[in-house]
């Protein structure tokens, strides 16, 4: 830039820079449907002309870019791909550049995606096929029939439909279709319009809608399609009921395997005749388990009185597992303390032993007091619980039935037998029983120990024992203690007589009191004469003897 | 051209099928009344050896089904939804030159049917989940597998020989799947 001086002004002048001005290419973008694949970006600049734009891919298994085919060098905006017949499963990765004449800008590089990932699902094919209350679909999968992208998802496909009358307040309807299938509850003479659409659930994948298609339905047809039509099942046969208007009609039924309902194409030459439903009089036919293995079908019915036949009922969704009978289970009652211990049994074997029901049952059980009518029901999947908190010494009743509760199906046993069963007294009041009765016993115990030791002490207080050792009483006689006893009286004065003369004897009398001493001494002498003459026997008790024989004259 | 490859496909199938419940406590029970029906398959089945150039193909399985440890349940259950498919689509055609019994083809097929009905309702809830990332390489890996496989089948113009090298590759996966539902059942 030269600053260039005139008067005042200045006059600037740009001088173009040569080398790397071209920028890369913006807002690039991959779009991708069905099995076209495009890389759409634009230039850097609108203004500038002689632009041009080359694309390279690059494969996991070669290290280098590769020049695409097609998109070099190109005045365009885009470029597909699409015939590359990369792998849709594989990462690829792509670039970008614009160039003028010897100017290349750099590179803008896409991050690198899976085809497949990036997809979008095309709108599939739609062909139809009018009846009197019914449109008949074919519907072909979204891209071509040898499409790459799909190819491993053709059977995958799901379709949604939408339908609604032509008329003005047309109110829509949204249906998940096959892609042979019918739409039924229309009415005749009708302009129906529809569209549809593909998924894929696995990969969250949603389709584009097809175009509107519209379609008149026809004159009613003078012999309705039976209606309603039912599959129950015994042990040993399936039996299909239906419904029809008019009597004295001969019915034929057709079934057809499960999975060719979800392949796209004709089936209608693949529908079987039920060999015990042909030309049938009444409105249900019977035929033996044995016909069908294990599995999905599909049956239909057709009524006709020899002139005219109807249309084909409704296609009634078939399978064989549903069909099979549940039994009711066995019950078993265990009172446990203070509540009830509950065991589900497995039925009865029934006569047809191939019955075979791998499925997850849920029990309904049906629980109430024996003396109330309010019975609890509750639902379980568990074959061995335990209702708790019950009232002690009370007659419970149980009675049961299992139950499928699946997403297309309900179905249900009978009811079990009712068993009943009395709880047992409370954990809790029998522990408190057993705890008062520790308690009083040992209470009882202790009470009795202090009473004994009470009694002792009483007894201690206020009848002493009077009682000497043993060993004393063994040694001492009666006898001895008497003397004992006595001797303490023995201990006044003696009266005591002394033979010196007659005078002085009666003196002695007189002076008794004076003489005391004197008689003292007599009585002594004569103790000792008396001693003397019983000196050799035992002096102890001689003595004692003796003295007591004195004192007695 | 005899149709051996059948057995090992509906033991791979049967054993496959019946580990699929988002309810686990079924799989037991399933696993059982499948097993009787692939083994009433396997004794109709019978076939001639025969004589076959030993070509050694390598489809790539995805080896991560290998390792059974890393896999949630509910993504191992879209992995073998996603088997039973190819499996019921590649089954369903280009048997008619073979001289076997087509009923008993068509029960298989049943039976596959069966189990995909099965998973379809069990599995209604996991497949419309707003995270969209479950099981998504592995799947791409076994598209990418069952192609491979389809080609071959058809460039070799479903020659007995053909049918007799995809039958071992089938051999080979039943093992792996074994190691799976192992892994299911605990």
């Amino acid at each position: 830039m030269r600053r260039h001086p005139k008067g005042g002004r200045f006059y600037y002048k740009y001088k173009r820079e040569k080398g790397t001005n071209l920028k890369s290419p913006q807002n690039v973008e991959v779009y991708i449907v069905d099995d076209s694949c495009i890389l759409k970006w634009s230039g850097s600049d609108e203004f500038v002309s002689n632009v041009t734009f080359s694309v390279d891919y690059q494969i996991p298994e070669i290290d280098d870019w590769i020049k695409l085919p097609g998109c070099q060098y190109v005045t365009s905006t885009q470029c597909d791909f699409s015939s590359l017949q990369l792998n849709v499963y594989d990462e690829v990765k792509l670039r970008v550049r614009a160039e003028k004449g010897n100017d290349t800008s750099p590179w803008y590089e896409v991050d690198s995606f899976i085809p497949f990932q990036k997809a979008q699902i095309g709108p599939p094919e739609v062909h139809l096929e009018a009846e009197d209350r019914a449109v008949i679909l074919n519907i072909s999968p979204p891209g071509t029939q040898d499409s790459v992208m799909w190819a491993m998802d053709s059977s995958s496909f799901t379709y949604s439909l939408v339908i609604w009358k032509n008329s003005s307040s047309g109110e829509k309807r949204t249906e998940t279709v096959y892609p042979r299938d019918k739409i039924y509850k229309l009415s005749p003479e009708t302009t129906y319009c529809l569209k549809v659409r593909a998924r894929l659930r696995v990969q969250r994948k949603v389709g584009l809608y097809s175009p509107v298609s519209c379609i008149n339905t026809t004159v009613e047809n003078k012999l309705p399609p039976p209606e309603n039509i039912q599959i129950d099942s015994n042990n040993w046969n399936y039996i299909i009921k239906w419904d029809y208007k008019y009597e004295n009609m001969t019915f034929q039924a057709q079934w057809l395997y499960g999975y060719l309902k979800k392949f796209p194409g004709k089936h209608e030459d693949k529908w079987k005749q039920l060999p015990d439903c042909e030309n049938v009089k009444t409105t249900q036919c019977v035929f033996p388990r044995s016909t069908f293995s294990r599995g999905i079908y599909f049956v239909r019915v057709q009524a006709s009185n020899g002139n005219n036949t109807s249309l084909w009922s409704e296609e009634k969704r078939f399978d064989t597992e549903i069909q099979t009978i549940i039994l009711p289970p066995l019950i078993n009652l265990k009172s446990v303390n203070g509540s009830l211990r509950v065991y589900i049994g497995a039925p009865k074997e029934s006569e047809n032993k191939s019955v075979d029901q791998p499925y997850r049952l849920t029990y309904e059980i049906n629980f109430w007091e024996n003396t109330s009518d309010t019975q609890s029901k509750i639902l379980q999947k568990k074959t061995d619980f335990t209702f708790l908190n019950l009232k002690p010494l009370t007659v419970y009743c149980v009675k049961a039935r299992a139950l499928i509760l699946e997403e297309k199906w309900n179905k249900s046993s009978d009811f079990s037998d009712t068993v009943c069963e009395k709880t047992k007294p409370g954990n809790t009041s029998r522990t408190l029983l057993i705890a008062g009765i520790c308690i009083a016993l040992l209470i009882l115990a202790a009470v009795v120990y202090v009473v004994r030791v009470l009694w002792r002490c009483i007894n201690y207080v206020f009848f002493p024992s009077s009682k000497p050792p043993s060993a004393v009483d063994e040694y001492f006689s009666e006898h001895l203690l008497k003397n004992l006893l006595l001797s303490t009286s023995a201990e006044q004065i003696e009266r005591c007589f002394v033979i010196e003369n007659t005078n002085t004897v009666s003196a002695a009398e007189e002076t008794n009191h004076a003489g005391e001493d004197y008689k003292k001494y007599g009585s002594q002498t004569s103790q000792d004469s008396g001693n003397y003459s019983n000196e050799d026997e035992n002096s102890g008790s001689g003595l004692s003897e003796e003295v007591l024989l004195q004192g007695a004259v | 051209m005899t149709y051996r490859w059948i057995l090992p496909m509906a033991l791979l199938l049967c054993f496959s099928t019946t580990a699929l419940s988002v309810n686990y406590d079924l799989l037991w029970s399933q696993l059982r009344s499948s097993n009787s029906a692939c083994q009433k398959l396997l004794w109709q089945l019978n076939g001639a050896p025969q004589r076959c150039p030993e070509d050694t193909m390598n489809f790539q399985f995805p080896e991560e089904i290998e390792q059974a440890q890393q896999f949630q349940k509910e993504d191992a259950a879209l992995v073998f939804y996603e088997m039973l498919q190819h499996t019921l689509r590649i089954f369903r055609r280009n048997f008619a030159s073979t001289g076997w019994n087509e009923t008993i083809v068509k029960n298989l097929l049943v039976e596959v049917h069966l189990q995909m009905d099965h998973l379809e309702t069990n599995l209604k809830g996991i497949m419309e989940e707003e995270s969209s990332t479950r099981g998504n390489t592995t799947i791409l890996r076994l598209k990418k597998y069952y192609g491979s496989i389809s080609q071959y089948l058809k460039a070799k113009k479903y020659s007995h020989c053909a049918w007799t090298v995809v039958q071992a590759e089938m051999l080979r996966n039943l093992a792996f799947l074994n190691g799976l539902i192992d892994y299911l059942q605990d």
